[in-house]
């Protein structure tokens, strides 16, 4: 069994500043996609649409970064840990003008045992909040370490 | 532009029902050209002599990019139906190298009439037929 401090779970060890949400984020994020959704690229069209604007295309919101002292707090098992995997549950779209915090906590550690060894997951929830407070999007980051 | 057949209305979803294949030539300056726009400056997504310093066979592309990609697959599917992605999770299994052609593929597996939504299965192909990223969405209609 996994050895770590149960105490770490569920504390929020990190609030980022907030990041203002440009037009030039999105429309850049689009190109890099190649996404041509008139929903997240033509804000004429998008004025007539669902949400009488451009809004963000919704995996724009896995782009906010922890801040530096994100992988200082997370619980370290062997090997240096990579990126196994991510779930995303989007709460509210983003839009142009929106200021964006990320607050991030350990929300589980589990190990694993396959064909190549024993792996130890740490899954840190970060929930992405707006200017007014809402919540736009939860995301778990799945970091796997091989012990 | 996208090929993807997108859906009307949930009516129209069916289990079993394809979304894809989306082949795709994934070039090393879409991979970078996506860093740049996240602001990821680690170098095993920007260079290849970097990347080797990492360990890696090569440039990779970053998971999100995968995650990205997939959901665009989605979100092309959904077209002007006016539904929502209101979920979708992504596992890593293997390296995804750009200068590759992958595939985006996916399928209804469940359907919620009551919910009126949707689970439809994910996943990144190489020429080989290798899963690379597999993945869950759930989409939600409007009621």
């Amino acid at each position: 069994m996994v050895d770590y401090d149960p105490t770490l779970i569920g504390k929020v060890f990190e609030i980022t500043e907030p990041v203002l949400v440009t037009p030039e984020m999105i429309r850049e994020f689009c190109e890099a996609l190649g996404e041509t959704n008139p929903l997240y690229t033509d804000a004429e069209a998008a004025k007539n649409g669902p949400y009488g604007g451009i809004i963000a295309p919704p995996s724009f919101a896995v782009t906010f970064r922890n801040g530096r002292h994100f992988f200082q707090n997370i619980p370290r098992f062997g090997r240096a840990g990579f990126d196994a995997g991510k779930d995303v549950e989007f709460v509210a779209p983003l839009r142009p003008g929106d200021k964006v915090t990320l607050n991030s906590s350990v929300k589980e550690i589990y190990e694993k045992t396959g064909r190549s060894g024993t792996m130890v997951f740490v899954v840190v929830r970060s929930t992405l909040k707006n200017q007014r407070g809402e919540v736009v999007a939860h995301i778990d980051h799945r970091f796997m370490h091989r012990t | 532009m996208s090929d993807i057949v997108a859906i009307d209305r949930f009516e129209n979803v069916q289990i079993g029902a394809a979304i894809g294949p989306e082949p795709m030539f994934l070039s090393k300056e879409q991979s970078r050209r996506y860093a740049r726009a996240c602001g990821l400056d680690a170098p095993r997504f920007t260079d290849d002599e970097g990347a080797r310093k990492e360990g890696l066979p090569g440039m990779i592309i970053p998971g999100n990019m995968s995650l990205g990609l997939l959901t665009k697959l989605v979100t092309d599917w959904i077209g002007q139906s006016g539904a929502r992605i209101v979920r979708i999770g992504t596992t890593y299994r293997v390296l995804v190298q750009p200068d590759h052609t992958i595939s985006l593929q996916g399928f209804v597996t469940h359907t919620y009439p009551e919910e009126r939504a949707c689970e439809i299965d994910l996943w990144i192909e190489n020429e080989d037929g290798e899963r690379m990223v597999t993945g869950t969405a759930t989409v939600q209609f409007p009621k």
